[in-house]
């Protein structure tokens, strides 16, 4: 099949099924790089998100048999990346994860803020101080519970669509925006930590 | 919705993500605009849930090694020299 954008991933699990070595290095190079940064994203450190790469791609090569060819290849392929990374997070010290719900917004009872909202976003305009901002929001997302890390990992970073992810992780649409949000609403909390250093005793003298 | 119905609780929880996301009808974004510029701490949650945004994005490109392509390559093709042993 040739079409505009040259063969299928299809095209080449056939090949590779068919036991085509040209094909399987067609197939890192197509997704070596999605698969290092989602692994990147999970173990936030270069050599153990290469090692994860390294076993991602091990894994396709001996499991392609078992590929169900009704799916789309890239969901089972960045589920089995995913696999690689946090089967290597677990043999690491892990990082604990947070309560999420702790770090949610507050409200009264009548649906108003429990309590004052520091605007910090002017912070980002000032480039040093973005750039470390986006080192703590990669730190914060690492914190989160899987179910959320990587949504927002792959949506907000990798920028994948909406229904990739979905097919990926396996859960419905209206799950992934829910997910989604929880995990922004958790990091633009985490920041506003970290933006807004005033101890609590000084607001309270107020 | 008229905003006025509208509390900070449901706009931040239920509508925010959709009225950043582009796909919401123009009238209905219009009335929550309504709200957020009625509402300092509204307007305060959005600019740094967008600032958020804006700095998650900051966080790409993942640096790709150089070299990752081959190594994978090389890794595996000495993975299955060593099983065919």
């Amino acid at each position: 099949m040739v079409d505009e954008q040259g063969p299928s991933d299809l095209d080449f699990v056939r090949r590779i099924k068919a036991g085509d070595e040209q094909a399987f290095e067609e197939m890192v190079r197509r997704y070596h790089a999605r698969v290092y940064s989602l692994a990147y994203g999970v173990l936030r450190n270069p050599q153990d998100a290469e090692e994860a790469t390294q076993d991602a791609f091990l894994t396709l090569y001996k499991k392609i048999g078992t590929f169900d060819e009704s799916r789309k290849f890239f969901s089972w392929f960045y589920r089995v990346a995913l696999n690689s990374a946090y089967s290597r997070a677990r043999r690491r010290q892990s990082l604990p994860t947070v309560a999420i719900e702790d770090r949610m917004p507050k409200f009264l009872g009548d649906g108003h803020f429990a309590a004052d909202v520091p605007d910090w976003s002017v912070k980002i305009e000032d480039e040093v101080a973005a750039r470390e901002l986006a080192a703590r929001a990669g730190e914060f997302i690492a914190e989160l519970p899987p179910a959320y890390r990587d949504v927002i990992w792959m949506n907000d970073v990798e920028e994948m669509t909406a229904p990739e992810i979905a097919e990926t992780l396996e859960i419905s649409i209206p799950a992934f925006k829910s997910r989604l949000h929880r995990a922004r609403l958790y990091v633009r909390q985490r920041l506003s930590e970290v933006s807004n250093p005033r101890p609590r005793t000084a607001q309270a003298a107020v | 919705m008229k905003h006025d119905d509208l509390t900070c609780k449901q706009l931040i929880l239920d509508c925010l993500l959709e009225f950043e996301g582009g796909a919401m009808a123009e009238e209905e974004r219009r009335e929550l605009q309504l709200h957020f510029e009625a509402c300092p701490p509204c307007m305060s949650f959005l600019s740094t849930y967008r600032a958020t945004g804006m700095t998650l994005k900051m966080l790409k490109p993942t640096e790709i090694p150089p070299a990752l392509a081959e190594t994978v390559m090389s890794f595996v093709r000495a993975r299955r020299e060593k099983e065919k042993k």
